[in-house]
C-alpha cells in the first residue's frame, strides 16, 4: 500500500497529512511555530525552528499512522506561505530570521515603485502587486539598510526553499513560489533582468526555479535513518498555498473562483490567461507553465473576528476562542440581513486587495438608537464578508464567475458561508474537515504519479459536498447596503490617510521588554 | 491600626520567626525630606500601599504607587525616592528571608508549608516577573495586618499562623503577578509572553508547573490549551526551542558543544547529543561539521 505526504509551511505553523492513494486522510498533524515583531513594521520567523518542527511532525507522522500500517511513501510533497524571503551565506546558514508575506519594512520602497513607470513595467511581467510583501521590495529593502547582510548573502531563499535545502542539500524553488517573488517574468518563465537590477542582485543569487512536479533531490543520509524512508523516496517541490488551495477546491476551469478565509483571505481564479489591470490590484501566479492562479488578497479575514471576539466576546472559560466565537455567531443570527443598517469597514490591518491601501482603518457606520449588541456582531462579520464580496466583484468584471467554492477555518463556518451565497447571489460549494491546501499537494503528487494525467483531470474529480444555495430576499437586501459600503471605501482615502498619520503621530513608543534577572 | 515596625534580632515579638526581617506599617502625615532612603537588602521586600500616592523609584525606574499597588522588591534591588522624600500615606510591609538549598534551589525555609519544588517554583517565578509593581492587590496589605495581630495577640496557636499567613502572602503574590495581564481572552499573546520568557531564559530547567504558573494557569487547563493551540505539549516545544537555538547555535564555530547543551538548557553534552540525534538524525559535532564546510 502506497501513500503520499503533505507538508504546508504556512504562517503560524506546519501542517502534514497522509493521504492513501484515493485522496483519503490517515492522519495528520500540526505544529505551531511564532512569529517575531521586534519592530513595528518586521514579522519574522526562526528558520530553525521552522525545521525542527517539520522534522519532528513528520517523524510522528510517520511513526504513528504510516509505518505501523506499512505504508509505503511514494512521496512527500512540500506547500508554502508565499513571499517569504531568507537570507543565507555560502554555506547555506541563515544571516538573521526569515522575513515572512507579513512584514511591512519595505512599506517606503512600495511606495514609491508603485506609483513609478518601472513599477507598472514590472506588475505587468511578475505578476506580483507591488507592495511591501514581496521579496522583490524586501531584497532591495536588505541592500539599502542592511548592507552588511546583502553582502554576506549567497542565495535569498523563501522559507521552502531552505528547509528543502536542509532535508536533501538542494537550492530549488517551484515556478508558484518563484512567480509571487516579483522577480519571475510570469510570460517567459525566467527571472525578469528588470527586476534584479531594481533588487541589485544577479540571477545566481536566487534558487533554480522548476515546476511544481520536479523532484527536489534526496533526503539525507541521516534523515533516511531517523524518519525510516528509504533513499528513494520523492521529495516534491510542490507549489504555494494559495495555488494549493485553488487546486484543491477543483477550481480549474471556466466560471469558478474560490474564496479562502483563514486569518487573511484571499478570491481566486484559474485559468490559461493572466488578469490585466491597470489600476495593479490582482495577482497572478504560476501554477503550470499554462496555468495562472489569480485573484486579491485582502489583511482583513478571521482575523478581525478574532479581534472583536477577544474585546466583546463572553470568556467564561479562559481562552476558549472557539466556543466565544460560537456564541457571538448564535447572537448575530438573531439580527437579520444587513444589521438593520449598521455598516463595519474592516481595515484594521490596512487593507491589500482591491483599495490598496495600507493606511485604511476600520470603522462602524450607519449607527442609530435602536442598534444593540448582536448588531455590532452580525455587522462585523458582514463587513469582513462584503470585503471579500468587493474584491470578488472586480474580479467578475473580467471572468465570469458562476460557482464559487470556500474554504479556510472561518470560510467554512456555515453562517460565513450562507452569508457570502447570499452576497455573492451564487451557489456556494464547501467540504467541512478538509484542508484544502493540503489536498491540492496530494493531487500535485497523485498527477506526478500518473494516477491523473493532468492537473486539469485531477481537479474535474474534486467534489464538494455541501452547498450553499443564495437567497434572493437576503441578496438584495445585502447588495442595497453594499453599494454604501464600496461608496465609503472609496471615499475616506484622505480621512484614512489623516487619522493613520495621527495614530502614528501620537503613537507612545513601544515599551521595551523588562531585562529578566536570575 | 497603628503604625509599628519590627526588626529581626530587635523585637522580641520576631524571635520565633527568624525568617521574617523586618515587618511594619507606616502612617505618614506630611512630607518628609531624607527619610525614605535608597537602599537594598539580602531577602524579599513587599510592601503595600493604603492610602495616598507615592512616587518611587525600583532598581532605579521611576514608578507611582497608589492604594492597593503592591511593590515587589527582589533581593539587592534598590529601593528609594528622589531626594529620599516620602511621600504622604501609609503602607505596610514585611521583609522576608529566603533560604538557599543544597541543590542550588531557593526556598521560602523548613518553617514554610511549602514543599521544595512549590517552594523553589514560586521563588523562580517571583524572580523572573518584569514589573514589580502589582495593581489592585490590597490582599497584601490585609494579610500583613493579620500578621500583625497575631505577632501582638500572641494567642494559643498564633507561631503556626503567621508562617501560615507568610507562605499565604507569597502564594498570593506569585499568583496574582502571574494572572496580572492575562485577561483570559487573548491565548496567542499569552503564549507569545511565554516563549519569550522561555528564550530568554532557556537553561532554566523549566518545569511544566512553572510553566502554566508562569502565565497565570493550572496545570491541566496550561496543558490543554498549549496542545491544542501549538499542536505540541509544553514539555516538547520547550524542546523544539531549545533544538532550534542549540542549531543556530552549533551554526557558529567559537562556542563548545558542552557549553550549547548548557546554554540551551540540558542538563548534559550526553543528553543533549541523544535527544538531538533522535530529533536531527545527526550528533551534534556531525552536524556542526557539515554546516562550518564550505562547498
Amino acid at each position: 500500500m502506497q501513500c503520499i505526504i503533505t507538508i504546508e509551511l504556512g504562517t503560524n505553523g506546519v501542517r502534514v497529512f497522509a493521504f492513501d492513494l484515493e485522496g483519503r486522510v490517515i492522519g495528520s498533524m500540526k505544529g505551531y511555530h511564532p512569529t517575531f515583531h521586534t519592530e513595528p513594521d518586521y514579522s519574522e520567523q526562526d528558520p530553525e525552528q521552522i525545521f525542527i518542527t517539520t522534522l519532528y511532525l513528520l517523524k510522528n507522522l510517520l511513526n504513528e499512522y504510516v509505518h505501523p500500517k506499512k505504508y509505503k511513501v511514494a512521496s512527500i510533497c512540500f506547500c508554502a506561505s508565499m513571499h517569504s524571503v531568507l537570507a543565507v551565506d555560502r554555506n547555506g546558514n541563515p544571516l538573521g530570521n526569515a522575513i515572512t508575506w507579513a512584514d511591512n519594512r519595505a512599506r517606503q520602497e512600495a511606495q514609491e515603485l508603485r506609483s513609478s513607470a518601472v513599477g507598472k513595467a514590472l506588475y505587468a511581467a511578475t505578476g506580483t502587486p507591488i507592495h511591501p510583501m514581496s521579496p522583490l521590495l524586501k531584497i532591495a529593502w536588505i541592500g539599502h539598510h542592511d548592507q552588511e547582510r546583502f553582502r554576506l548573502t549567497a542565495k535569498f531563499l523563501s522559507i521552502k526553499s531552505y528547509i528543502i535545502h536542509q532535508l536533501t542539500g538542494e537550492y530549488m524553488t517551484d515556478y508558484s513560489i518563484a512567480s509571487a517573488t516579483g522577480l519571475m517574468n510570469i510570460h517567459s518563465i525566467a527571472w525578469e533582468p528588470d527586476a534584479l537590477q531594481y533588487a541589485g542582485i544577479t540571477a545566481d543569487k536566487l534558487p533554480d526555479a522548476t515546476p511544481v512536479f520536479a523532484a527536489a533531490g534526496r533526503l539525507k543520509k541521516a534523515y533516511q535513518q531517523s524518519l525510516n524512508l528509504p533513499a528513494e523516496t520523492k521529495i516534491l517541490i510542490g507549489s504555494s498555498d494559495g495555488c494549493m488551495a485553488t487546486l484543491g477546491d477543483g477550481v480549474l476551469g471556466e466560471g469558478k473562483a474560490t474564496i479562502t478565509i483563514e486569518d487573511s483571505g484571499a478570491v481566486r481564479v484559474m485559468g490559461p490567461t493572466v488578469l490585466k489591470d491597470e489600476q495593479m490590484r490582482f495577482f497572478n501566479y504560476l501554477l503550470t507553465e499554462d496555468c495562472y492562479v489569480s485573484g486579491g488578497p485582502t489583511n482583513n479575514g478571521g482575523n478581525i473576528f478574532e479581534w472583536f471576539t477577544r474585546q466583546f466576546g463572553d470568556f467564561s472559560h479562559p481562552y476558549d476562542m472557539e466556543s466565544s466565537m460560537q456564541q457571538l455567531i448564535e447572537e448575530a443570527s438573531k439580527v437579520p440581513a444587513g444589521s438593520d443598517g449598521l455598516l463595519f469597514l474592516p481595515y484594521l490591518l490596512g487593507e491589500r486587495a482591491p483599495i490598496w491601501n495600507a493606511d485604511a482603518r476600520g470603522a462602524y457606520f450607519g449607527l442609530n438608537i435602536k442598534h444593540e449588541r448582536q448588531h455590532f456582531v452580525r455587522a462585523t462579520i458582514e463587513g469582513i464578508l462584503y470585503e471579500m464580496y468587493s474584491i470578488g466583484k472586480i474580479l467578475g468584471e473580467q471572468r465570469n464567475i458562476k460557482s464559487l467554492s470556500v474554504n479556510g477555518t472561518f470560510g467554512v463556518i456555515p453562517f460565513w458561508t450562507q452569508m457570502m451565497a447570499d452576497m455573492f447571489n451564487r451557489p456556494v460549494r464547501t467540504r467541512q474537515r478538509s484542508h484544502s491546501v493540503s489536498f491540492g499537494a496530494f493531487l500535485v503528487s497523485a498527477t506526478e504519479m500518473g494516477i491523473y494525467k493532468s492537473l486539469d483531470e485531477a481537479a474535474r474529480t474534486v467534489e464538494l459536498p455541501d452547498v450553499y444555495r443564495p437567497d434572493k430576499q437576503r441578496h438584495a437586501i445585502y447588495a442595497d447596503y453594499f453599494n454604501v459600503f464600496e461608496k465609503l471605501s472609496a471615499r475616506l482615502t484622505d480621512e484614512f490617510e489623516a487619522i493613520s498619520a495621527l495614530q502614528r503621530k501620537h503613537a507612545l513608543p513601544q515599551p521595551s521588554l523588562t531585562p529578566i534577572k536570575n | 491600626m497603628n503604625q509599628f515596625v519590627l526588626q529581626h534580632g530587635k523585637s522580641a515579638e520576631l524571635r520565633l520567626f527568624p525568617h521574617i526581617l523586618e515587618v511594619g506599617i507606616k502612617k505618614n502625615g506630611s512630607i518628609q525630606l531624607n527619610t525614605f532612603l535608597t537602599t537594598a537588602a539580602e531577602g524579599l521586600r513587599i510592601y503595600c500601599i493604603m492610602e495616598g500616592r507615592f512616587e518611587w523609584c525600583i532598581d532605579q525606574q521611576p514608578y507611582i504607587l497608589y492604594p492597593g499597588d503592591t511593590a515587589l522588591i527582589l533581593p539587592d534591588v534598590p529601593l528609594g525616592s528622589d531626594n529620599s522624600v516620602l511621600d504622604i500615606g501609609a503602607f505596610a510591609w514585611i521583609h522576608i528571608d529566603m533560604e538557599k538549598q543544597d541543590n542550588g534551589q531557593i526556598h521560602p525555609g523548613k518553617w514554610s508549608g511549602l514543599s521544595d519544588s512549590e517552594g523553589a517554583a514560586i521563588w523562580n517565578l517571583i524572580s523572573l516577573n518584569g514589573t514589580p509593581v502589582l495593581s489592585r492587590f490590597s490582599e497584601a496589605g490585609k494579610i500583613i495586618k493579620c500578621i500583625y495581630a497575631e505577632l501582638f495577640g500572641q494567642e494559643i496557636g498564633y507561631q503556626a499562623r503567621v508562617n501560615h499567613q507568610v507562605d499565604e502572602l507569597l502564594i498570593q503574590v506569585t499568583r496574582h503577578m502571574t494572572k496580572q495581564g492575562h485577561s483570559g481572552r487573548d491565548f496567542p499573546k499569552t503564549f507569545m509572553h511565554l516563549e519569550e520568557v522561555l528564550r530568554r531564559n532557556l537553561s532554566h530547567q523549566w518545569t511544566v508547573e512553572e510553566m502554566a504558573a508562569l502565565v497565570g494557569l493550572g496545570t491541566t487547563l496550561f496543558n490543554e490549551r498549549v496542545k491544542s493551540y501549538s499542536g505540541f505539549s509544553p514539555i516538547n516545544y520547550l524542546i523544539n526551542i531549545r533544538i532550534s537555538e542549540a542549531i543556530r547555535l552549533l551554526k557558529q564555530p567559537d562556542i563548545s558543544v558542552t557549553d550549547i547543551a548548557l546554554d540551551t538548557g540540558f542538563y548534559s553534552s550526553q543528553h543533549f547529543s541523544t535527544t538531538f540525534k533522535k530529533l536531527t538524525g545527526y550528533k551534534p559535532s556531525e552536524f556542526r561539521k557539515n554546516h562550518l564546510s564550505n562547498k
